[in-house]
């Protein structure tokens, strides 16, 4: 069972990747990856990571994806024309591909309401995640976060506006 | 459920094998700091302020010379390999530094972050070096590029800047793509991100040598590296990049980053992909002839200098990869050699591009070095000595490095590699020598208004003079402790 499922959000993550890559509109290429990111979550379930699979729905298609909104709508990149044709023939493919995963997700939970069954050889917690984190890979966070100061002072560098030059 | 709580405490820290960046970055961050309570436009204060970090580093990689530091339960060594390629970081920092302040001012852009984001870059270099987990020497690797993405595109009105930033970014990600891909496939084979544990899972599973992952993992990584060395086929960015950048810039990604990712390049195959030494070694080879051949008879066509020095640093990364086809004692300690002594001539030779140019614009053209040796006299023959290192003629340091790499490949049996290496060689000295036959032999076609000589370019010029002149006379000295340094 956990095999079919698998493939099947496979084929839904690759179709949903590929239609966001096609969109013309960046809002819905935005939803297309939140569909994405969503069988990914569901993917990571079945494969014992129940905490990254709810990590992927918060940080990825929660807070990512809004940040992703957010600039595409403070930069008015969101055509203003309508497109020919009926509208229910753009939405056809989310709304299937939608259905589908969180069929999916129903059909988990009707197996296994407690979560319990789901990897056991690989469970992995926020406790192992957090020695993983704090012991293994101590110095990989702090570079991290090095990275972030730099990253921001040449974004600075780079975005800002000339004094008495105007934008550039 | 109050028993189940640990105590998550740092463990195995040791902060001193990490201290040279650490190092670099106190000083970057406190850089940025000073210049916010500084007016727009003083960037004197900055440059003396790198150069003081850059020597504190380098008197603390010295004094832990032979001194191994371990840290961070294995994802960070400071060892002689690590140490050797730092000092060739800081110098390639250290010129850089010197001769771009009078760039920067010529170019309209006298802006003082310009120095922390070369320390910082400088940093994540380190981290590559001395890296030995997957995970450092990745993000070390981001750290430098992120750096080098905003210093080729730090002159945000120049088209040609900000076509070199977007290209390098674009191609850059595209290949970490390609890096951390081949990571998480051979963590999925040997469940592990240390290189020394992923080498001797590989090496006690022999069965998993020949597995599609494994290979496919190794090929992914090798890209990801040969990307950030320019090695053809994947040195297409390369040229626009680099004639594109500020020349500093230029000078220092074709010395510290090159050698950057040489290192993790070296220590990943050698720590990780030992059971695999015939497989990668047969791979380099051919991209080695590849890399020298392409990147000679390319450069032959250029009429624009920084060009042409584009694709020959694209054959002498060809040159450098001979050293790990060799595998062995003499080819490694060959490759560190000679990244030292490629930093002191290349950044050299760049250096003499900055003072070249004419007021308001490059002078970069074959034409515009008529009778540039009469002209400046200084320059032409420091020119000279550069040029004649990077053809590899004694006694300069470019003959030094290529007649060790060269001589590991001989040992190591591969006596046609070598052949063709020097044929390459042979191939390089007409591109060369026309620079010098323009300078010396071609009347100069007007009298330009020539920039002045300040005392920090002419400096960086001397050292570079120096080293270039110092490696090539008694190469022993620096030799042995290469020798040392590999593993």
């Amino acid at each position: 069972m956990a095999s079919i499922m698998f493939y099947l959000l496979s084929l839904i993550l690759l179709t949903a990747t590929l239609l966001c890559i096609f969109q013309r509109n960046p809002v819905h290429a935005v939803l297309y990856l939140v569909l994405g990111f969503f069988s990914l979550a569901i993917m990571f379930y079945l494969l014992g990571a129940p905490l990254v699979a709810a990590w992927e729905v918060i940080v990825y298609a929660g807070a990512i994806m809004v940040l992703f909104l957010f600039i595409i709508m403070m930069l008015g990149l969101a055509p203003q024309d309508r497109p020919e044709g009926p509208g229910w023939q753009r939405w056809l493919p989310f709304v299937i591909l939608m259905a589908a995963v969180l069929a999916c997700t129903l059909v988990i939970i009707a197996l296994d309401p407690a979560a319990t069954a789901q990897g056991e050889p690989y469970s992995l917690g926020p406790q192992d995640f957090g020695e993983a984190l704090f012991g293994k890979y101590a110095l990989a966070v702090q570079v991290v976060s090095f990275q972030l100061l730099f990253a921001a002072v040449g974004a600075y560098n780079l975005g800002r506006i000339q004094r008495g030059k105007g934008k550039p | 459920m109050d028993n189940n709580l640990v105590q998550i405490a740092l463990q195995n820290v040791n902060m001193w094998a990490i201290m040279p960046s650490l190092i670099l970055i106190c000083f970057g961050m406190g850089l940025l700091l000073i210049n916010v309570f500084l007016p727009r436009g003083t960037t004197k204060h900055a440059v003396w302020i790198s150069l003081i970090g850059l020597v504190v580093t380098g008197l603390f990689v010295f004094k832990g010379w032979g001194d191994p530091q371990y840290g961070f339960n294995d994802a960070v060594a400071l060892d002689n390999f690590a140490a050797f390629f730092n000092i060739t970081f800081l110098v390639a920092a250290g010129l850089t530094i010197l001769m771009s302040d009078e760039y920067l001012r010529r170019e309209g852009y006298p802006v003082s972050e310009y120095y922390p984001l070369v320390l910082f870059t400088t940093a994540g270099a380190m981290w590559m070096a001395s890296g030995t987990d997957m995970m450092t020497i990745f993000l070390g690797l981001e750290v430098m590029s992120v750096g080098l993405y905003v210093l080729a595109g730090f002159f945000r009105n120049q088209v040609r800047s900000n076509e070199a930033g977007l290209k390098y970014f674009l191609l850059g990600a595209f290949s970490t793509g390609f890096l951390l891909y081949g990571i998480a496939l051979i963590y999925g084979v040997t469940g592990s991100t240390r290189l020394t544990e992923i080498g001797i899972y590989l090496n006690a599973h022999t069965s998993l040598l020949g597995n599609p992952m494994t290979l496919a993992g190794l090929v992914l990584i090798a890209i990801g590296f040969l990307f950030k060395i320019a090695v053809v086929p994947f040195h297409m960015w390369t040229p626009d990049v680099y004639e594109g950048a500020p020349t500093p810039i230029t000078a220092f990604m074709s010395a510290g980053p090159k050698a950057a990712a040489f290192a993790s390049f070296l220590r990943i195959m050698e720590y990780c992909f030992f059971s695999l030494k015939p497989e990668w070694t047969a791979m380099l080879w051919v991209l080695a002839v590849l890399t020298m051949v392409v990147g000679n008879v390319i450069a032959i066509t250029q009429t624009n200098i920084k060009r042409m020095l584009a694709y020959s640093s694209i054959a002498h990364a060809g040159y450098a990869l001979v050293g790990m086809v060799a595998a062995n004692e003499i080819g490694y300690s060959g490759i560190l050699f000679y990244m030292l002594a490629y930093a002191f001539m290349n950044i050299g030779a760049f250096a003499v591009l900055v003072l070249a140019g004419k007021k308001g614009e490059d002078n970069l053209t074959l034409e515009g070095f008529s009778g540039f040796g009469y002209k400046r006299p200084f320059l032409g023959v420091a020119m000279t000595i550069f040029l004649f290192s990077l053809m590899g003629l004694p006694p300069t340091a470019g003959f030094a490095g290529k007649f060790y790499i060269f001589a590991g490949a001989v040992k190591a049996g591969y006596l046609w590699l070598a052949v063709i290496g020097v044929l390459n060689s042979a191939v390089s000295l007409y591109y060369y020598l026309r620079v010098m036959v323009y300078m010396y032999f071609r009347d100069p076609l007007e009298d330009y208004a020539w920039v002045s000589m300040p005392v920090s370019v002419v400096v960086s010029i001397v050292i570079a003079i120096a080293g270039s002149l110092y490696l090539g006379i008694v190469p022993g000295f620096v030799m042995e402790l290469a020798k040392l340094a590999v593993f």
